[in-house]
């Protein structure tokens, strides 16, 4: 018998291409010769390895990027320490497990796991639910009502969104910024800025009308 | 049917943020699920916040966080066991978790139907159903009321709500809604506070009216 024969066949599928494509990306930004070139395209093409093949190492890399962020929102929003590293591992197990429901012609990766870490947000960190009489499950929103129609592909909605929050005024950006990641209404937004409701309101309003003007010009 | 009547653009940025309660959020939520083009700009908003979330300075990882997550792969499910389901198939799919109260009378041809969350917080969340031609007294909130529509039509001074239409009250509001004749009304609404009836019938009503 020859040692050829005794090689194990490989367990796993090769990888696509995309994903080897991510993955270098990934690998390049970890020597420090190409860090940040990893793109919005090859972060949906990792989860697409995760819900294909249930691929590890697409999984790691995921993780390496996305988990310290979630942790830091999860901080911004008044967890503490241990709770923002538990509910960042939840996020990205979360990741893990519905990485089928992932469609990169309707939403960004980061958007897809923004969604994932606002509801763990929603669900574990909210006073209204440390404040709970009784204990269950929040109910679940439906992923299909909070998805858009396909329109850009992710990749390049990504950019478009950034190139378009960059033209948003100081003050406009600021509100936005609370209301993401303070979990605050805009009740709270407007006593912690000493503006009246109205004014939170209306900036709000004409940031996020502004942002899609500005996604809708650039389509 | 057309859908006439949104949530207000902040009212749908608060959705996508995150920062709305939970009876307000299912009621938002209702609407999303008829109506394309808000679901749209709820998409936009989330990739406005996926957006931030990736520009947000990292926080540094146990050290061995990658390992303890990779050991706990195996034992998540592909797929989270179904939730259980009420029996309500006629409900919007977001409500198809919750537990529901009895219908209650509270007026002439008005009865509620309480949703019970598991937050106790400030705002409530119940099903109204109006009969055909029946009147909500003339009131007043004391606090944000969200409703959508789910069957049937009403109109008040703001106009005409149909299915899948959604309405905006607060404390400046003050409205008369009526059903239309031909058919019962049924809406989906979170209540902030109290309603305050207003006029002699109102008045009477107060005491009892716990709505």
């Amino acid at each position: 018998m020859t040692a050829l024969a005794l090689a194990p066949a490989p367990v796993f599928p090769p990888p696509a291409p995309a994903v080897v494509l991510a993955l270098a990306h990934f690998a390049c930004g970890l020597n420090g010769m190409d860090a940040g070139r990893t793109t919005a395209a090859d972060y949906s093409a990792l989860i697409g390895a995760v819900a294909g093949t249930r691929d590890r190492a697409a999984f790691g890399a995921l993780f390496s990027h996305f988990a310290p962020r979630v942790k830091t929102f999860m901080l911004r929003a008044g967890a503490n320490a241990a709770q923002a590293e538990e509910l960042a591992q939840e996020t990205l197990l979360t990741v893990w497990r519905k990485a089928d429901r992932f469609d990169s012609g309707r939403a960004t990766a980061a958007a897809w796991i923004f969604t994932i870490a606002r509801n763990l947000r929603v669900d574990r960190l909210r006073r209204e639910w440390r404040d709970a009489a009784g204990d269950g499950e929040i109910p679940e929103v439906a992923d299909e009502a909070a998805t858009p129609d396909i329109r850009l592909a992710g990749d390049e909605r990504n950019a478009r969104v950034r190139s378009a929050m960059t033209q948003l005024s100081a003050e406009q950006a600021r509100v936005i910024e609370l209301s993401f990641f303070q979990d605050m209404p805009h009740a709270e937004i407007a006593r912690a800025l000493g503006l009246p409701l109205g004014t939170v309101k209306s900036r709000i309003r004409l940031a996020m009308n502004r942002l899609r003007d500005l996604l809708e010009d650039l389509a | 049917m057309t859908i006439t009547h949104h949530p207000a653009t902040d009212t749908l940025a608060s959705y996508a943020s995150g920062s709305l309660d939970t009876a307000r959020r299912l009621v938002v939520a209702s609407h999303l699920e008829r109506c394309a083009a808000c679901r749209r700009a709820v998409g936009d908003f989330e990739a406005v916040g996926g957006a931030m979330l990736e520009d947000l300075p990292p926080a540094p990882m146990g050290e061995d966080a990658l390992a303890q997550v990779l050991a706990r792969l195996d034992a998540v499910a592909p797929e989270p066991a179904a939730g259980t389901m009420n029996a309500h198939a006629d409900l919007p799919a977001c409500l198809r978790s919750c537990t529901l109260g009895s219908w209650r009378w509270i007026g002439r041809g008005l009865k509620v139907r309480p949703i019970m969350l598991p937050q106790a917080g400030g705002t409530r969340l119940f099903l109204l159903k109006g009969a055909p031609g029946a009147r909500l007294p003339h009131h007043v909130h004391t606090g944000e009321e969200f409703a959508a529509v789910l069957t049937g039509v009403y109109t008040h001074e703001g106009g005409r709500f149909g299915p899948g239409d959604f309405d905006e009250a607060d404390e400046t509001t003050e409205h008369t809604p009526v059903v239309t004749a031909d058919a019962e009304c049924i809406c989906l609404i979170a209540l902030e506070g109290r309603v305050r009836m207003t006029g002699l019938a109102g008045a009477l009503l107060n005491p009892f009216v716990r709505i």
